[in-house]
């Protein structure tokens, strides 16, 4: 009896350590993910920048105006990080630092928000910038 | 699956039909021509069938029937909402007087309009937002001055001479550059809105919905829908490009200027 129980509380005890593991690495993956894609946006923005223009030129679509790609955090739709490039006058452009995007699902039907914001802290009710658009998105899963 | 798309397919269309209302209630009763007085050409802003800005001169480019246009949309814009007698006022801008409503600005009062028609900037913003207030139903306040007649009201034409007129259309440019850039900051930072039908082609099929579009109210005004191109890789990322548009066709004529603020859209068509 004492045997039995104490196997029981050795696999409960393995199984739990092996799901906090398992957490902890996706944790740990997503917070790299998230790091990694937001330092490549920085690094590599004019790139992307570049690379959006064009694609869209391709189409007869670009935009014209001051164009920038700052990162984007997805909220709410399985939770994405990525660039996206902002359009508007050159001076409010340059005051966007990120792309906050909130998401819904319902059925087959979706909702989405986009709000370019001044702040870079992600807490509360972001700013819009004012004379700002969203053009173009890139964004990974987390 | 036909009786699968038929829910999604009346839903996209209950939407259309509720915008397309919507849009033709809204702007009713706001609108811009081109009319003839004492032998020149002018623009007309109309509230019903009444004048309320009659515009005689051109601005940084644009001309007097342009600038009404741009006028008629900030003001269809600005009458969405019920608008009280006291929302209308006049307040300084640079080089000039403009008229507001709430605070959003309609129409700017520079020296060589006002020149034109023989009336200072003040005076001039001031008339246009009593002809306002006269257009949307209200009666002027007690203490402002009698209300405009109808030749009044169409823009000081009685008092405006031949030699005024030249005049007046010869003051320099300056104003003018600076009537431009009054107007692009109000415009961009004051930005009108609009909900068009949205657009989605994606690798899984067809969405169809709507989308809050803003930017400069003439830009928002030609907007006629929003196309969105989207890739979606499954457990990887997506790509996807917002393009308002000013025509509904397979050739992309994008509307500048405007962004998407918001959307909801449903799967109508699954590939």
């Amino acid at each position: 009896m004492n045997a039995k129980r104490l196997v029981a509380i050795l696999v409960a005890v393995c199984l739990l350590g092996a799901g906090l593991t398992a957490a902890w690495a996706i944790d740990l993956g997503d917070i790299l993910k998230v790091g990694g894609v937001l330092f490549l946006v920085n690094q590599y923005d004019d790139q992307i920048d570049s690379f959006i223009t064009s694609a869209l030129g391709e189409r007869e679509a670009a935009v014209q105006g001051a164009t920038k790609v700052v990162p984007i955090i997805s909220l709410g739709g399985g939770g994405y990080v990525g660039a996206a490039q902002v359009v508007g006058n050159p001076e409010n452009v340059e005051r966007v630092k990120v792309v906050v995007q909130v998401e819904g699902r319902f059925g087959s039907g979706r909702a989405q928000i986009l709000v370019p914001t001044t702040t870079d802290k992600v807490s509360g009710n972001p700013d819009r910038a004012k004379g700002v658009g969203v053009s173009a998105v890139i964004e990974f899963r987390i | 699956m036909s009786r699968r798309l038929r829910v999604p397919i009346a839903m996209a269309l209950g939407l259309l039909l509720a915008l397309a209302a919507a849009a033709a209630f809204s702007s009713a009763n706001v609108s811009f021509r081109s009319a003839e007085r004492d032998g020149k050409r002018v623009a007309e802003v109309l509230i019903g069938e009444r004048p309320v800005i009659v515009l005689r001169t051109s601005a940084a480019g644009y001309s007097p029937l342009e600038r009404a246009e741009i006028v008629a949309s900030r003001l269809r814009a600005a009458t969405e909402k019920e608008v009280q007698a006291a929302d209308v006022d006049v307040g300084p801008v640079q080089s000039g007087y403009g008229v507001y409503v709430r605070d959003q600005l309609i129409v700017a009062a520079y020296e060589p309009e006002a020149d034109a028609q023989g009336a200072t900037t003040e005076a001039l913003a001031d008339q246009w937002r009593d002809n306002i207030i006269l257009g949307l139903g209200y009666e002027l306040p007690a203490e402002g001055e009698a209300p405009a007649t109808e030749e009044q009201a169409d823009g000081a034409d009685a008092e405006s001479s031949a030699g005024q007129q030249s005049t007046g259309q010869a003051t320099s440019e300056d104003a003018a550059t600076a009537a431009a850039a009054q107007a692009a900051s109000a415009d961009w930072t004051g930005q009108a809105q609009k909900w068009v039908p949205i657009l989605s082609l994606e690798q899984e099929g067809v969405r169809v919905g709507m989308a809050q579009i803003a930017g400069p109210t003439a830009k928002v005004e030609q907007v006629k829908a929003v196309y969105q191109l989207r890739l979606d890789f499954r457990n990887v990322g997506r790509v996807y490009a917002y393009i308002p548009v000013s025509t509904i066709s397979t050739k992309i004529d994008r509307v500048q200027g405007v962004s998407v603020w918001a959307l909801a859209d449903i799967k109508v068509l699954g590939f």
